[in-house]
């Protein structure tokens, strides 16, 4: 019995001490893995086959519709699962100069409505399907897919898709239409201006699909009586005749253009002007040579600088400018393309909605083996390392900042699917904005309030005296008194000064106040490490920038008074933080590692950036390798010994000589044991560099406060389906009602997700005849009633139902349709 | 001796130095004028006569614009404050470059730059290490590219040496009968087997890694990492032998085919001398300058690398480098290579000059007469 008892005993202990273990892996913090390492292969198919071989993981790169055959493979490969991005953009540009060119010869397309007509002319759907391999979404208007205001003007960027569905007996009337206005003829089925062809130099880009895209659009345009030709070329070869020739000598009629987003727009408003007119920040002869129409001007102008005082106004402008971009055409849309991110079997990482897998902020914090926790993975990207590393002014290329951002922690990530931001160590915001300014709450963990004015403090730090190393007031600079269109207080959570560096330091204060030093030193010409390439952007930040006030240290809360503002209040929010969160322009960066990068700049060793480098003729500083970590190490042991604090006279106020020790000591231990000065807070470390190996070593940070799965609810993004059900015929006059069933991932899509669902009702003229929002009746159904008075106005013959799906946790809409026969 | 004879002598020898010393100075001279005009033109060539500025005046405005288009501030901007920003951004990116000086002034300044062997600082590219000093740069690949293609370029010609010495004498034989049916197979390059040797022995039976030069991440411990650079190692040179070893075994054994028949040759296998003393001195010495030439010019051409094969293999080599260096224009890096490439070549060919006076009896100087 005795025996029987200690078994029990020691049963019951085993079984709570494997309790006890899984309690323990269930709260791990930090990242999933336990190590990651980081290869480069410039081949994807090398790159799927060590995949489906087993020797690396993930591949970060997007394969995009060039690789067709290779998206294929994964598809079918048991051994590799995927990930879609839609970042990338084509579209047709045209060269508006004429109608004719300096030497005489026509340009048909100086005319807006032959440009327009090529809309008609060409077949999306036909690029998508045929040339694409469906790897690509098409592309009518200017807004992205997926983009916020995608989703927002659904119904009315639907209605433009149809208007603008190909049709090439509407383009080849209005083309013959416009070319005998401009005194061409059509002989022998070929056009023909003061007795010569009418050629048409077609600048097509050869790296991508863009070339079978130009070669369809030179087929159509053969087709319809131009003589073409094709010049085929890459970006550099290309760039002289299109982008900075001037269009007056008519190098090329049209362009294959292409363009890259890395995130998701929250706010497309300004992309009329930079698209369309010669307002733009492509400064160069094409974009001079752009004359929009007076009244889309100034649409393009309002929405631009945001001069609207609603989302309704803003809605309105957007309409009518959508609508009078399509008439100007000086560049046509064709397709979204999509990304192709191939992943071992078990491999899981939020990705970003326009950025995939290497543009994502989550992916550290998500990435992991579905059927394991810790382990070590192998990724891939094609290129990496390729610039120095720092926070100030280091590499900023896609594949370096991946890794960067893998060794920072943030105060907001944005959402992969939306873009909006959601707090990481932000406890949460206040914005005050002034009244009438159109902005809008998505989130809760921001609050937005209207108020007449803000007044900046007199005692809010508004400039900075380089010489004398401190902040100078509002008071001392405008004792006539600041306002500001926006006030933003961020506070930060109790626990925030308990979270750790990777070198075993505390985050403090004094990394915050470096930060804000940082916006205004190296611009200042006093300051030992001014530099001149970072003024413009200073001219710009200071166009904005009202005040910013450090309200309590502990829990922290700062204001942040500002005239700039954005649609969503929670990227306004985020505005005013990213301007004291110690994440620089390319990564993050503690007070301690940076003094030291200070003091070398200081002593014209190394520089930040690579202009102020090669102005003093030294090495552009990096972190993690080269000869600047010889500078950075020679100067570590005066540093550690004097305890250097950078900008004593102000840092000193928030530092305490204590916590200026335990830095130092912490950065030369941190050094010995790793060979570089990369100190972060992310889930991961730099564990070491091998930069010529090209091999990147990251290992989990275990001091990260957060639990693992902090972020898992972003691991796939949940796009609503749908479907209708009703009937297939309705009767003129009488109500007909439809269900409209929505899933994500086979499961009904909460009510609470959803934005909104409403439907566009096309009649036989293939005209909106009706619109309007469809009513939640629960989880997963919508239903939606014609009245008898609505199917009314509705003409005989076939009537397309098209429901529009805009959920709250995904950019992208979605659309399913219906056709109904309608009669009497 | 007479006193006569001596001062003869003296000046007989007075004589030869002179006559060596103008001799070397003359090759000198025109070793020198060519190296100027090759780099000067490749100066032009890499800048396509200038019209490379063009090209990148349009992607620094490209990069401006699209960075300038992406700055939240611009909405709150003026037209005027619009176009100064981004002007100001051009000219600090158009200034970074030197570009703020004519091409045809900075070609000079290329000139004299590289002639000087000081090669500055990249304009785009940086070492992988971060340093933008070109020296740097190409000093950092350097031993890569000396780990594979030393290795792989002597196995490669040792090995042919030898077994077409071996064939010259074997003439016909199975093995000799091989080696002219396997010539052809170098027809394709080493990359191209490289590929198949990667599916096969990496991705087929997983024995040897896809590419790269070490393990990934590198082994701490010296003589692993030794190890595992052996393990890397063997498929590339597999693949520059297997591109190239039959086709040379082939030219090598023709050329020693010709000179095995040579009357003196067969004289000496007439007098019974060994077959180990007929290669050694009446087949290799004569042709030893030939094969100096080949290999001191095989030997300088492992600076260039090989840009397939090190993209194939992943090998951060000068090869990869100089591809680089080509597609983002960057002069500074270009002349690099080949101005080292172009010095290492003129003191080749120089030095070859003096080495056949020592090898073949039958050179010298300015017209005096062979010794019979």
């Amino acid at each position: 019995m005795t025996r029987r008892i200690v078994a029990f005993a020691l049963l019951t202990a085993m079984v709570l001490g494997l309790s006890a273990g899984s309690a323990a892996q269930t709260v791990r913090r930090g990242a999933w893995l336990d190590e990651i390492v980081v290869v480069e292969e410039p081949s994807s198919p090398a790159a799927l086959t060590r995949i489906e071989a087993g020797d690396i993981n993930a591949f970060f790169w997007g394969m995009a519709a060039a690789d067709l055959y290779r998206y294929r493979r994964i598809v079918e490969s048991p051994a590799m699962s995927y990930v879609e991005s839609v970042g990338s953009f084509d579209e047709l540009t045209f060269n508006p100069h004429g109608p004719t060119f300096r030497d005489g010869r026509l340009n048909p397309f100086a005319v807006p409505r032959i440009r327009e007509a090529m809309n008609w002319l060409v077949d999306r759907d036909y690029i998508v399907k045929e040339l694409y391999g469906g790897l690509a979404v098409p592309r009518y208007t200017m807004v992205h897919t997926a983009a916020a205001d995608y989703a927002r003007l659904a119904d009315i960027i639907r209605v433009i898709d149809r208007k603008y569905a190909p049709n090439a007996t509407l383009a080849q009337q209005v083309i013959t239409e416009e070319m005998r206005k401009l005194g061409a003829e059509l002989v022998g089925g070929k056009w023909q201006y003061k007795g010569k062809p009418v050629t048409l130099i077609f600048a097509i880009r050869i790296e991508d699909v863009r070339k079978q895209v130009g070669d369809y659009v030179s087929g159509l345009l053969e087709g319809i009586g131009f003589t073409v030709e094709r010049r085929y070329g890459t970006s550099a070869e290309l760039s002289p005749l299109w982008y900075s020739g001037d269009p007056a000598d008519g190098k090329f009629h049209i362009y294959t253009g292409g363009w890259i987003r890395g995130a998701i727009n929250r706010d497309e408003g300004g992309n009329f002007d930079f698209f369309y007119t010669p307002r733009s920040t492509m400064v160069v002869p094409l974009w001079q040579a752009y004359k929009p129409d007076p009244e889309f001007d100034a649409v393009a102008l309002r929405l631009s600088k945001r001069e609207f005082s609603s989302m309704e106004e803003r809605r309105e402008l957007f309409a009518k400018a959508l609508e009078l971009s399509l008439k100007d055409s000086v560049r046509i849309w064709l397709v979204d393309r999509k990304s192709i991110w191939a992943t071992q079997k078990g491999v899981q990482a939020a990705a970003d909605l326009c950025g995939g897998l290497s543009g994502s902020l989550l992916w550290p914090y998500t990435i992991r083996y579905t059927d394991r926790v810790g382990g070590s993975m192998r990724i891939a990207s094609t290129s990496m390392l390729t610039m120095p590393w720092n926070p100030v002014g280091g590499s900023n290329w896609i594949f370096d900042m991946t890794l960067i951002r893998a060794t920072s922690d943030f105060d907001l990530l944005p959402d992969p699917y939306t873009g909006l931001f959601w707090p990481q160590r932000l406890a949460r915001a206040e914005v005050y904005a002034k009244q009438g300014l159109p902005i809008a709450r998505s989130l809760d963990w921001v609050t937005l309030n209207f108020v007449e004015t803000n007044k900046v403090p007199a005692d809010a730090w508004v400039d900075w005296d380089a010489k004398a190393q401190r902040f100078i007031t509002a008071g001392e600079k405008f004792p006539e008194g600041r306002e500001s269109l926006i006030k933003t207080v961020l506070r930060y959570p109790a626990d925030l000064f308990q979270t750790k560096w990777h070198d075993g330091s505390n985050f403090s204060l004094g990394d915050m106040v470096l930060r804000i030093i940082m916006l205004f030193d190296r611009s200042k010409p006093e300051s030992a490490i001014y530099d001149s390439a970072s003024v413009p952007g200073f001219n710009s930040f200071m166009g904005h920038f009202r005040g910013v006030k450090i309200v309590s240290r502990n829990p922290l809360v700062i204001e942040w008074y500002t005239d700039r503002y954005y649609p969503d209040v929670e990227w306004v929010a985020a505005d005013g933080s990213a301007f004291v969160w110690p994440y620089y322009a390319q990564g993050i960066g503690p007070w301690h590692t940076l003094a030291l990068s200070i003091l070398a700049e200081a002593d014209k060793k190394i520089a930040f950036t690579a202009a102020r480098a090669t102005a003093l003729k030294v090495e552009h500083t990096s972190l993690i390798a080269g000869p600047s970590l010889t500078v950075l190490r020679n100067m570590l042991p005066g540093a550690a010994r004097d305890k250097i604090l950078p900008y004593e006279p102000t840092m000193s106020q928030f530092v305490p000589r204590e916590e200026s020790w335990a830095r130092w000591n912490n950065l030369v231990r941190w050094f010995a044991q790793r060979g570089h000065f990369w100190v972060g807070n992310g889930p991961y470390y730099l564990e070491k560099v091998f930069p010529v190996e090209k091999v990147v070593h990251l290992k989990r940070f275990a001091d990260f406060p957060d639990p693992a799965g902090k972020w898992d609810r972003f691991g796939v993004a949940a796009r609503p389906s749908g479907t209708i059900t009703g009937p297939a015929r309705i009767t003129i006059g009488q109500a007909a009602t439809f269900d409209v069933r929505i899933t994500t991932g086979g499961k009904p899509y909460p009510v609470k997700d959803m934005q909104e669902v409403s439907f566009l009702l096309f009649d036989a003229k293939g005209e909106l005849a009706l619109t309007g929002p469809i009513t939640a009746v629960s989880d997963g159904l919508w239903r939606l009633t014609l009245t008898a008075a609505q199917t009314g106005r509705l003409p005989a013959g076939t009537t397309t139902l098209e429901v529009v799906m805009v959920s709250k946790l995904v950019a992208v809409p979605s659309f399913v349709s219906l056709d109904i026969v309608t009669r009497r | 001796m007479t006193a006569a004879s001596t001062t003869q002598g003296a000046r007989r020898a007075e004589s030869s130095f002179v006559r060596v010393a103008r001799y070397t100075g003359v090759r000198l001279i025109a070793v020198l004028v060519t190296v100027v005009v090759g780099v000067y033109l490749t100066i032009l060539i890499a800048n396509m006569g200038g019209y490379v500025d063009e090209i990148r005046m349009g992607q620094i405005r490209e990069a401006v614009g699209l960075m300038a288009g992406a700055n939240p501030d611009l909405p709150f901007m003026s037209d005027e404050e619009r176009i100064a920003y981004v002007e100001q951004l051009v000219a600090i990116e158009v200034e970074r470059l030197g570009m703020d000086r004519p091409f045809l002034l900075r070609s000079f300044t290329y000139l004299a730059n590289a002639l000087t062997l000081n090669f500055g600082r990249a304009e785009q590219l940086i070492s992988d290490s971060g340093s933008r000093l070109v020296r740097l740069i190409i000093i950092e690949r350097l031993p890569s590219t000396l780990y594979l293609f030393a290795t792989g370029q002597l196995l490669l010609f040792g090995s042919a040496i030898l077994l077409a010495l071996y064939l010259s004498q074997r003439y016909g034989s199975w093995l000799d009968r091989l080696v002219v049916a396997l010539a052809p197979t170098s027809a394709a390059p080493g990359w191209f087997y490289g590929i198949f040797l990667i599916l096969i022995f990496a991705g087929i039976l997983r024995l040897l890694p896809f590419g790269g030069m070490v393990d990934t991440p590198p082994p701490a411990d010296r003589l692993q990492y030794a190890l595992s650079l052996l393990k890397h190692l063997i498929l590339p040179i597999s693949a520059i032998l297997m591109g190239a070893l039959w086709q040379t075994t082939y030219f090598w054994r023709t050329f020693f085919l010709i000179y095995s028949r040579e009357d003196y040759v067969e004289m000496a296998r007439a007098k019974g001398l060994p077959p180990h003393l007929v290669e050694r001195r009446y087949i290799l010495r004569p042709t030893l300058p030939a094969i100096v030439t080949s290999f001191a010019l095989q030997l300088i051409s492992m600076w260039m690398g090989a840009i397939v094969l090190e993209t194939v293999f992943r090998w951060p080599g000068i090869g990869q480098l100089f591809f680089r260096a080509i597609g983002s224009y960057d002069t500074p890096v270009l002349l690099g290579i080949v101005v080292t490439y172009a010095y290492l070549l003129a003191v080749t060919v120089l030095v070859l000059e003096i080495v056949y006076a020592i090898l073949d009896p039958r050179v010298r100087i300015e017209g005096r007469k062979a010794e019979a």
